[in-house]
């Protein structure tokens, strides 16, 4: 069994494998993966906030920009990560795989963190286009979870490696007179040689790893590392570059892979929840529909004329969703904090916000009140100079600034003082 | 002692994040759930270290072996190419499955995705020739530059 291990680890040897490629690409992945452990973690608890939270409502696309970020850094994990495995993969086969109980118990920390990343990245793209039928679990809740577990491993992770971080964080310390990684200590006799395989003396393996011995090795080390290098520069700039338009409007034009793109939908921005989806058709198209207002004991109805024959405001917010996909447009309709007003409500409350939707988990909205009394929330009657489209709302919907789409409320019931 | 004060510090740091994923964990999704995600995180162990890893060993010892008169650079541009193509094919794919499928709005995989898969994998290839073509050229001038340089 050692021996087979032991051969495993010869075969896989090649230049671009050393520690010096795993802290480079470490750097890389741990970055990426912090940012989408912050931006997730805004989006979180913009979502559900803890007592006393509260949330800047300028600039306007900061919500965007940082769900772009979350999307576009988890896509660029995927070169990352397979490369980052590639660098260490003969690790995999380290002879004897359990020194002790210290060992053991970083073996199992690495399997942690390499199972929870890739599934974590895995069921976050699976996401951005709702195939939920693939997930025997809640993705929001799970995905939430399983991003402590990823972080929590990698600071693990770190803490473990953190000699072999600090002696190949910088290049100059990393490369030795002739350009060659300087080699491990520990494992200067067997990591890092490679050693001819053929008396290895296990029949028939030794005779695959023998014809797997007798592949030439790479002639030029430096050319097979900067070759790694680059395939994954471009592996990353490919995923990137061809994803995201779906969030930054002037890349649109390369979008051919984005599971959004920009000015595909009614009123030429695209949906998540169609009006079908959500069952509301008949009760928003009903010409008795009214929006509820309250705030105490005041209550009051406005039909849509009613709501266009008050104040008009513009405004050019983006429709933003956690999903990583944005799209700026041009809302017109009453302030909130005008129907507010008008029913009485104290001024700096918070806002709750109904949907016609049923069942749904987001039916029911509570915007804090930074968001609710903000001079650019508004309900929206219009958007980009034409009615909303019944899939983006109509009759009304809520539209604030910094905020997931998921929240911005369509086909609103009522909305009432806290 | 710095460095060793930085591990207890992450350490205890990433005991303390795995234990709120637990918490989080326990408080959100339902304990039959569990099942599920262990079969993911299984899964995703043995796609990546018992399908995909071996695979591209295999392809870079055959490559290694079939390719070893090709010059060093050619063969890590078509090395480079086949994973770039290996990974977008991983990222495309089961958006071509989904829309198949079908979505519940007409604006999630608004694309046709297999299409520009396809016009992917062409750009790839030809722009994998030029590269090696434009090596080609690099690599002969250089030849000659250095014959005429031993002649002289």
């Amino acid at each position: 069994m050692q021996s087979l291990l032991y051969a495993f680890r010869q075969a896989l040897q090649t230049p671009s494998r050393n520690p010096r490629t795993a802290v480079a690409l470490g750097r890389l992945l741990g970055f990426a993966f912090i940012l989408c452990f912050a931006t997730g973690i805004y989006s979180h608890f913009i979502q559900d906030p803890l007592p006393g939270m509260h949330f800047l409502t300028r600039p306007v696309w900061l919500y965007q920009v940082t769900q772009g970020i979350h999307i576009t850094a988890g896509i660029a994990c995927f070169p990352l990560i397979f490369a980052k495995l590639y660098s260490i993969f003969p690790l995999l086969f380290q002879t004897p795989p359990v020194k002790g109980v210290v060992h053991l118990l970083e073996r199992a920390s690495i399997a942690l963190f390499v199972a929870s990343s890739l599934f974590e990245i895995t069921i976050g793209l699976i996401n951005t286009f709702q195939w939920y039928a693939l997930f025997p679990f809640p993705f929001r809740q799970t995905h939430f979870s399983i991003s402590f577990v990823v972080i929590g491993s990698l600071a693990i992770h770190i803490a473990v490696k953190l000699p072999i971080i600090t002696r190949y964080w910088a290049k100059k310390n990393a490369y030795d007179e002739n350009g060659e990684v300087k080699p491990l200590e520990e494992h200067e006799n067997d990591d890092l040689v490679r050693l001819p395989l053929t008396d290895i003396g296990i029949g028939v393996t030794s005779r695959v790893f023998a014809w797997i011995d007798r592949a030439p090795k790479p002639k030029t080390p430096g050319t097979n590392r900067r070759g790694f290098f680059v395939t994954v520069g471009v592996a990353v700039a490919a995923v990137v570059g061809l994803t995201v338009g779906q969030s930054v409007r002037p890349l649109d034009f390369a979008n051919i892979f984005a599971p959004r793109k920009a000015g595909v939908g009614p009123n030429a921005l695209p949906v998540n929840r169609t009006a079908h989806a959500a069952k509301v058709i008949d009760d928003a198209m009903s010409p008795h529909w009214t929006l509820t207002v309250t705030a105490g004991n005041v209550t009051k109805d406005f039909n849509r004329k009613q709501l266009e024959a008050m104040t008009q405001y513009q405004v050019d917010l983006p429709i933003a969703c956690v999903e990583g996909w944005s799209q700026m447009a041009h809302w017109k309709g009453p302030r909130v904090k005008d129907l507010m007003s008008r029913v009485g409500a104290k001024q700096g409350v918070s806002v709750k916000a109904t949907s016609l939707e049923k069942g749904s988990s987001y039916a029911v909205t509570t915007m804090e009140p930074e968001f609710a009394w903000d001079d650019l929330t508004l309900i929206a009657l219009e958007v980009d100079g034409a009615t909303l489209d019944i899939d983006h709302g109509f009759p009304a919907r809520l539209i604030a600034p910094a905020r997931p789409g998921v929240l911005q409320t369509k086909w609103l019931d009522s909305i009432e003082a806290l | 002692m710095a460095v060793r004060l930085w591990r207890y510090g992450l350490l205890l740091l990433g005991l303390a994040l795995l234990g709120t994923g637990a918490v989080v964990l326990a408080q959100e999704v339902k304990p039959t759930r569990y099942i599920g995600i262990l079969v993911w995180f299984i899964g995703a162990l043995i796609i990546h270290d018992g399908i995909i890893a071996p695979t591209v060993f295999l392809i870079t010892v055959v490559m290694r072996k079939r390719l070893s008169k090709v010059p060093t650079v050619v063969v890590a541009i078509i090395q480079g190419a086949l994973v770039v193509a290996g990974i977008i094919t991983l990222i495309v794919v089961p958006e071509v499955l989904k829309k198949w499928i079908g979505t519940l709005s007409s604006s999630i995989l608004p694309q046709n995705y297999a299409l520009h898969l396809g016009l992917f994998y062409a750009a790839l290839v030809l722009l994998t020739a030029l590269a090696v073509a434009f090596y080609r050229v690099i690599f002969t001038r250089r030849q000659k530059l250095l014959s005429s340089a031993d002649q002289a």
